[in-house]
């Protein structure tokens, strides 16, 4: 086999170098992908930093509005689009293919194709801080008409890069889709695909249902500001009320996107909640079905709500309470997951290892993050708390303290998988309790501040009785980046002289583990016929039945 | 291990209930009291939810720890009647919630017949208010207590939301686009007014004050404030100056987002001012698009006499 691969490829691709940059394997996508994100990850967090920094203290003078403005816009934009995304495409790319026993996605160069654009698209945000006028100012929503007026280029490329990063997803999300409906292998059925590709089967039919309504939203927003082409001059005003426009058009555009868009980040992250729990507790999930059912609930219902964040435009009576009701059903399906993870962990044989930590952070984190959704899904509190920091609060809980921390569990928990050692368990688990720590430490007091009627994206404040909360705040975010360093110093140092693990270190049950760690380009030999959604269990079972031997393998 | 992952869980159930203890927000007006109702009646199932969640969790991480429970007891795969269990008991606390939230929509959406309207302006980075009578205020606002104030609220520029934390208030302000609200003051005191949409660099200082005053308080300072604004006499420009031109040029005309205005001559000159003022220029925004005429005046008159930085 590698023989014949070998003469297949050109000599000018075996490079160490150049053979990554040509790659079509969903295996080293996968990890361009995940190496990007955190790449992009670091960069976005060290951008918090140099906030907090500024809001540790009432009236301080560390950044320029300017500055203060491009800071928390362009975080804001690269952990979303950039760093949340790209980690879940990431593992979706590496591990939806080994999951249902493929060799590959369905189209290989299109997926090369998604990460050179979504690293193009991520390049042009990250340098339109050099740009004429500076990076975007106006927030990661960037509404109309404040976005039309910024001069300069900076938000001109904001809209370049997310209508860049919009191609690669939908490219990536047509790839998913094509490969979970085609190249299952033998006895994969849909009630056998492990819940990981059933998030993903979502989070596909997600982005192409939203990014197209984004994409329109951005163009116009684009024609707005005006371009020209050759001799052209465009300038339109679909958002310039002067002119017959409407502001809160946009404001529609983005967030029939935008709250979607949230689980499209937060459903993959279920779903490597789903599989690490299980694995950890050496018992089969509790309602597969169910969590497969609240997915697709999860999904339709996301598509109904995007208006929760237009609460004070001055909606209709009527489309509020709908709004709201829309807002409230989809904790149902959500607390659904909640209560079969937890039925999951039931009698089990639990295992503290790192990537479980994370996986119960995570849970506790989440518990949190959704209730405190309900308070804003009620929209006469809404009322008092738009636009404040409870607001920051609430989706920190759900976009950090939910995916990172599942992303870091699926990290932990594939890392074997990927690279064939293990990364550091002690590191690790030091990692996990001052992300812990520092997390809630930075996040909570956030919503007392919103109670207190602090709002969100203001440069500077002079009312010092936020300030204890604003320096716990800070603190705490200081805390996480030293975190992260230690997971920074936990992958340089395993990469030399990390444990070499076997093949399947965790006694998993879904058939990535079938193969070698890291598997072959080709990625199996041959694939077992599939009769439950936990092959490989059922693999080991018959062996054991096989060899007459009655411990535990 | 398990023991310390405990001990963090009970210390998030811990910073919950604090969260539910803490001072939310002063309330000085019925519509803030009936969200900080709601407000307590929603924290009492969280606290609840948050409490048996946790606490399961607990009790789970701890009982069936590797070191006491070396294999799984259970291999159930699922269970149809725990699961309808869990879809309903939620489902009902969250018909409950609603059943609770609607009535507080619905009074808080419905304008009372009011006793007066005030009209709201948003412009980078100032309120403006302007009174049936003709009276114009600005940065500050100020209304009757106990009484129904209708707000139509508007921008001249960009996105702006009035919002007032300790009233219960938020609405956005849109060009173009007229917002109708309502607020009421019950208690006599000042309340901070902070603009809660990102509206350009100096967001952050888009600050003002509702003054709730009595009846007698407030009845003589609006025929104080009208005659003088009448007479020309009023502080109507020095507040214009300073609520409005100084947050960019400086209160000495010094310069700071915007040119130094000190020394400058335009500033003497009331048509250049009112042509300023009322259209922009490049980044300078048309800050006094929707003034009255009686602040055009005022404005000039004061620059005249009090030219900034002392001329």
């Amino acid at each position: 086999m590698a023989a014949r691969a070998e003469t297949r490829t050109p000599a000018w691709q075996r490079g160490k170098v150049v053979s990554w940059l040509v790659t079509t394997d969903h295996k080293r996508i996968g990890i361009l992908y995940i190496s990007s994100a955190l790449v992009f990850f670091v960069l976005a967090g060290l951008m918090a930093l140099v906030f907090r920094l500024q809001l540790s203290q009432a009236n301080a003078d560390v950044l320029s509005p300017e500055r203060y403005n491009e800071l928390i816009t362009i975080h804001g934009t690269a952990m979303v689009f950039l760093v949340a995304v790209p980690f879940l495409t990431g593992f979706a790319n590496y591990l939806v293919p080994l999951m249902i026993g493929a060799r590959d996605v369905a189209f290989p160069r299109l997926n090369a194709l998604s990460y050179w654009l979504f690293f193009l698209g991520g390049a042009i945000l990250m340098l339109s801080f050099f740009a004429s006028g500076g990076a975007a100012q106006n927030g990661w929503t960037a509404y109309p008409p404040l976005s039309v007026q910024q001069p300069g280029n900076g938000q001109d490329l904001w809209i370049l890069s997310l209508h860049i990063l919009t191609a690669s997803s939908l490219a990536g999300a047509i790839n998913f889709l094509v490969t979970i409906h085609n190249l299952r292998t033998r006895g994969m059925t849909w009630t056998r695909i492990p819940l990981f590709v059933w998030s993903i089967e979502l989070f596909s039919w997600l982005l192409i249902a939203v990014l197209p309504v984004l994409a329109a939203g951005l163009t116009l927003l684009l024609l707005d500001r005006g371009i020209s082409i050759g001799p052209w001059e465009i300038q339109t005003h679909f958002f310039d009320a002067a002119e017959g426009g409407a502001p809160v058009l946009y404001q529609h555009a983005f967030w029939f996107f935008g709250h979607p868009e949230v689980y499209i980040i937060v459903l993959p992250a279920f779903g490597i909640i789903s599989e690490v729990l299980p694995v950890f507790s050496r018992k089969p999930v509790f309602g597969y079905k169910a969590i497969a059912a609240s997915t697709v609930a999860i999904g339709f219902f996301s598509m109904l709500v995007w208006a929760h964040h237009l609460f004070t435009v001055g909606l209709p009576i009527s489309l509020q309470a709908f709004f709201m009701i829309a807002s409230m059903v989809i904790a149902v399906p959500t607390g659904m997951k909640i209560f079969n993870w937890l039925a999951t962990l039931w009698r089990g044989n639990l295992h503290f290892d790192t990537p479980m930590l994370y996986a119960l952070g995570f849970l506790s984190i989440f518990v949190m993050g959704g209730l405190s959704g309900i308070y804003l899904a009620a929209f006469p509190i809404d009322w008092q708390v738009h636009d404040t920091y409870f607001v920051v609060a609430h989706f920190h809980y759900t976009l950090f303290g939910g995916v990172m921390f599942a992303i870091f569990a699926g990290l932990f928990y594939w890392w074997p998988k990927m690279f064939g050692r293990l990364l550091d368990e002690r590191l690790g688990k030091w990692q996990f309790w001052l992300l812990f720590v520092g997390f809630n430490l930075a996040f909570f007091p956030q919503h007392l501040l919103g109670l207190e009627g602090m709002p969100r994206r203001i440069y500077t404040y002079a009312d010092e009785s936020w300030e204890g909360y604003n320096m716990g705040s800070t603190v705490g975010s200081y805390v996480m980046g030293i975190a992260i360093l230690v997971f920074v110093w936990n992958v340089w140092r395993t990469t030399r002289s990390g444990p070499r693990v076997g093949n399947d270190p965790w006694q998993a049950d879904t058939l990535e583990w079938y193969t070698t760690s890291p598997p072959p380009p080709h990625n199996f030999d041959d694939v077992p016929y599939v009769t439950s959604a936990r092959p490989l269990y059922d693999l080991r079972r018959r062996l054991r039945e096989a060899s007459g031997f009655r411990g535990s393998l | 291990m398990a023991r310390r992952a405990v001990l963090l869980l009970l210390g998030i159930a811990g910073g919950l209930l604090l969260a539910g203890s803490a001072r939310a927000y002063t309330n000085a007006g019925p519509i803030s009291e009936e969200i900080q109702n709601l407000f307590w009646a929603i924290t009492l199932f969280a606290v609840v939810v948050a409490a048996v969640v946790f606490g399961i969790l607990a009790v789970f991480l701890v009982r069936y720890r590797e070191s006491v429970s070396p294999r799984p007891t259970s291999w159930v795969e699922g269970d149809r009647n725990l699961e309808i269990l869990w879809t309903v008991i939620p489902t009902i606390i969250l018909i409950v919630i609603v059943i609770i939230s609607v009535p507080v929509l619905v009074y808080t959406d419905t304008i009372p017949p009011p006793d007066t309207t005030v009209r709201v302006v948003g412009t980078q980075f100032i309120w403006t208010f302007y009174y049936e009578d003709g009276t114009t205020s600005s940065p500050d606002l100020w209304i009757q207590a106990g009484t129904v104030v209708k707000l139509e609220v508007t921008a001249t520029d960009v996105v702006h939301s009035f919002a007032v934390p300790d009233l219960g208030i938020k609405i956005d302000a849109f060009p173009g686009h007229m917002n109708h609200w309502w607020m009421q003051g019950d208690v006599p005191g000042d309340y901070l007014i902070q603009c809660a949409e990102l509206c350009g660099l100096e967001h952050a200082k888009m600050l003002a004050s509702v003054e709730v005053l009595s009846e007698d308080e407030f009845d003589a300072w609006l025929t104080r404030r009208r005659a003088e604004q009448t007479a020309g006499t009023s502080d109507l420009g020095q507040e214009t100056w300073e609520g409005v031109c100084s947050k960019c040029h400086g209160l000495s005309g010094e310069g700071g987002i915007g040119p130094a205005l000190a020394g400058s001559v335009v500033i003497a000159d009331p048509e250049a001012v009112e042509d300023l003022v009322r259209n922009g220029r490049r980044t300078m925004p048309a800050v006094g698009a929707g003034w009255t005429s009686e602040q055009v005046t005022a404005l000039t008159n004061y620059l005249r006499e009090n030219p900034p930085g002392g001329g």
